[in-house]
């Protein structure tokens, strides 16, 4: 039987990877998406998320508008320097076909986690502000769900988005530590596995030879993605797996390894937003996370990239 | 000859640093400044005059500040045992600890030596932050400053977030290391795994059979023992003599870089830590050589090469 799981995301360009090989994975059911603000506005991040259930028709998984900002602070920070205004890489998309589902993200989540109990894996891509929302509003979800998949963190190195910080937690770190000191399973997939799998221009050939309507909206999009990971960090056309590691792991968990220790996340001064592994338990009781730590990098690109053009 | 200064919150492996030091062919040690750090001060003092007598020396040692600047102590009996010398109750040495107070002491010696002094920490930065406070020309005059601290945006010690030295002073290494002064960060993470001495190098020290091999496995048993039950650790960690091998031959690093880093002060969860701008996303000017990787077979057989004769 497929593994049901639901996205949270804010698509992004890596989202869009990570999702499109979901929908083409028959070991993966996807029941639903919510979105949130992080690589771009929610409502751009809402909008992209109908437009890549649709591309390949999947019309009938429902897409909720959750969170437009973080919980606590007031500034919003976007991507969009990374993922384009339009969340597309500024391709601007087509409008797209369907509506999103009525239901705000948070009620979407909390009826999903009832109709499918113990069955539903909960995938945040994103800032974990829907997620927070929804635990706070109804605890006992922590015992409701499966398994917490997240891209986000960086547990032993350097972060992103600051010194010590990624993005996608920086961008609701209260959020954040609301999900990681929950009571239940989460596994990070952060900066410490998700910069070690680096896609080459090659791979990116292979991927695009698919011309299939994923492969073709990727080659779209990409690009813009390419063009910061070579400003930034010199990668010339090469780019760290962020999100779609998220898809990996979930695929072939056996192509990672990882590292238990419960996370704290910072929520005030220098290191706002840094995730924390106490890994000799110094702090107390803590929930252990899985934080992977490596991975078979080969194995991964093959196994997104086959998906994908299959 | 080079000249160093030691400032220490003697201890255990303080003591196998300065060892290290004293018995360097090219280095002549001016002086040597204890702080309140792994043991209160007296006590460092009293470490510190054993380790110079055992070396058969006369560097004087100042007694310096008492506590941090701003918070309480945090004494590391747990880790040092409760002499801060694996509970080897060395006798009391005769060496007198000298009356000029350590910051003093620091701003004398580095203003009779512009840029000739190599300046060692291996404790809390409480002193040198009130040296450059009184006397910010220090900057300008040490010759280097390597500090053994913090831990490279990666898992502390003493917190999962802070390495000891750092997080008992934050305010004093914030201070420290916005001074301007020419600072490589020796952090935690270069002294542990492979970098420890493990028990096949133990065995070897003890082999030597020379007094200074027996020093430095029997002050650091309460360590060997208190790592593995505490950080899961194997054998012996020496953070300090990894720093003054460091200083000693910096030709020993194999990868370093130069990078703006920050000390939280704010934050209890975090205090401490020391914050690297590696991709220079503050856009602040670099301040300190962080040091990535060092040749592990190097350092330890600096410090054998100490301990042989």
């Amino acid at each position: 039987m497929a593994r049901k799981i639901l996205f949270d995301t804010d698509p992004g360009i890596d989202d869009a990877m990570a999702i499109l090989a979901a929908l083409r994975s028959p070991e993966l059911e996807v029941v639903g998406l919510t979105t949130v603000f992080g690589n771009a506005d929610v409502d751009t991040c809402a909008l992209n998320g109908l437009r890549l259930v649709e591309l390949e028709g999947h019309d009938h998984i429902p897409v909720s508008k959750g969170a437009g900002a973080p919980l606590f602070r007031r500034e919003l920070d976007l991507g969009t320097e990374v993922h384009g205004l339009d969340g597309m890489g500024n391709t601007n998309p087509p409008p797209p076909r369907g509506r999103l589902d009525p239901r705000p993200a948070v009620q979407f989540i909390l009826e999903m986690v009832r109709t499918y109990p113990g069955e539903l894996t909960l995938v945040p891509l994103g800032p974990l502000t829907n997620i927070a929302m929804a635990l706070q509003q109804d605890p006992e979800i922590a015992s409701l769900v499966e398994e917490v998949v997240l891209m986000g963190g960086s547990a032993f190195g350097v972060g992103n988005i600051s010194p010590v910080a990624e993005a996608n937690i920086f961008h609701d770190a209260h959020a954040a530590e609301i999900v990681f000191r929950a009571d239940w399973d989460v596994t990070m997939v952060g900066l410490d596995v998700t910069t070690k799998t680096i896609v080459q221009p090659e791979d990116l050939s292979r991927l695009y030879a698919g011309k299939n309507p994923a492969t073709d909206l990727l080659e779209r999009i990409q690009p813009c993605y390419q063009a910061f990971h070579d400003q930034v960090y010199g990668l010339n056309g090469a780019f760290h797996l962020h999100d779609p590691s998220v898809t990996a792991y979930l695929l072939k968990p056996e192509l990672y390894t990882a590292i238990q220790a419960p996370v704290y996340v910072e929520t005030t001064g220098l290191c706002f937003g840094k995730t924390i592994a106490d890994v000799h338990r110094q702090w107390g009781a803590r929930r252990a996370a899985r934080i992977l730590v490596e991975a078979d990098s080969r194995a991964v690109i093959d196994l997104l990239i086959d998906r994908l053009i299959q | 000859m080079r000249r160093f200064w030691i400032d220490t919150d003697t201890a255990s492996d303080d003591a196998v640093a300065i060892l290290m030091a004293l018995r360097w062919p090219d280095v002549h040690v001016e002086g040597i400044s204890t702080v309140a750090g792994n043991v209160p001060l007296e006590m460092c003092s009293q470490n510190a005059r054993y380790t110079v007598e055992l070396c058969g020396k006369e560097t004087p040692v100042y007694e310096g500040a008492a506590q941090p600047l701003l918070r309480e102590p945090f004494w590391a009996y747990f880790f040092h045992g409760p002499d801060g010398m694996g509970g080897m109750n060395y006798p009391e040495p005769k060496l007198p600890a000298q009356e000029t107070h350590a910051v003093d002491a620091m701003i004398e010696a580095f203003r009779k030596y512009p840029g000739e002094i190599t300046l060692v920490t291996l404790g809390p930065l409480t002193n040198i932050a009130l040296a450059l406070g009184i006397a910010p020309d220090l900057s300008r005059k040490i010759e280097a400053c390597y500090v053994m601290g913090g831990a490279a945006n990666t898992v502390g010690n003493i917190t999962p977030a802070a390495e000891y030295n750092i997080w008992v002073d934050p305010e004093a290494a914030r201070q420290v290391y916005h001074a301007g002064l020419p600072l490589v960060q020796v952090g935690w993470e270069l002294c542990r795994g492979e970098a420890n001495l493990l028990e096949a190098d133990l065995d070897y020290i003890d082999s030597l059979d020379t007094v200074y091999g027996h020093f430095t496995v029997d002050c650091n048993r309460q360590a060997i023992q208190t790592n593995r039950e505490w950080l899961g650790d194997p054998a012996l960690p020496l953070p300090d003599p990894v720093t003054m091998a460091v200083a000693l031959d910096p030709g020993i690093v194999v990868r370093q870089s130069k990078h703006y880093v920050d000390v939280e002060t704010d934050s209890e969860l975090t205090r401490g830590m020391t914050v690297v701008d590696e991709r220079g996303v503050t856009k602040q000017e670099p301040n300190v050589e962080v040091v990535w990787e060092i040749d592990v077979p190097a350092w330890k057989e600096i410090l054998y090469q100490v301990l042989r004769a």
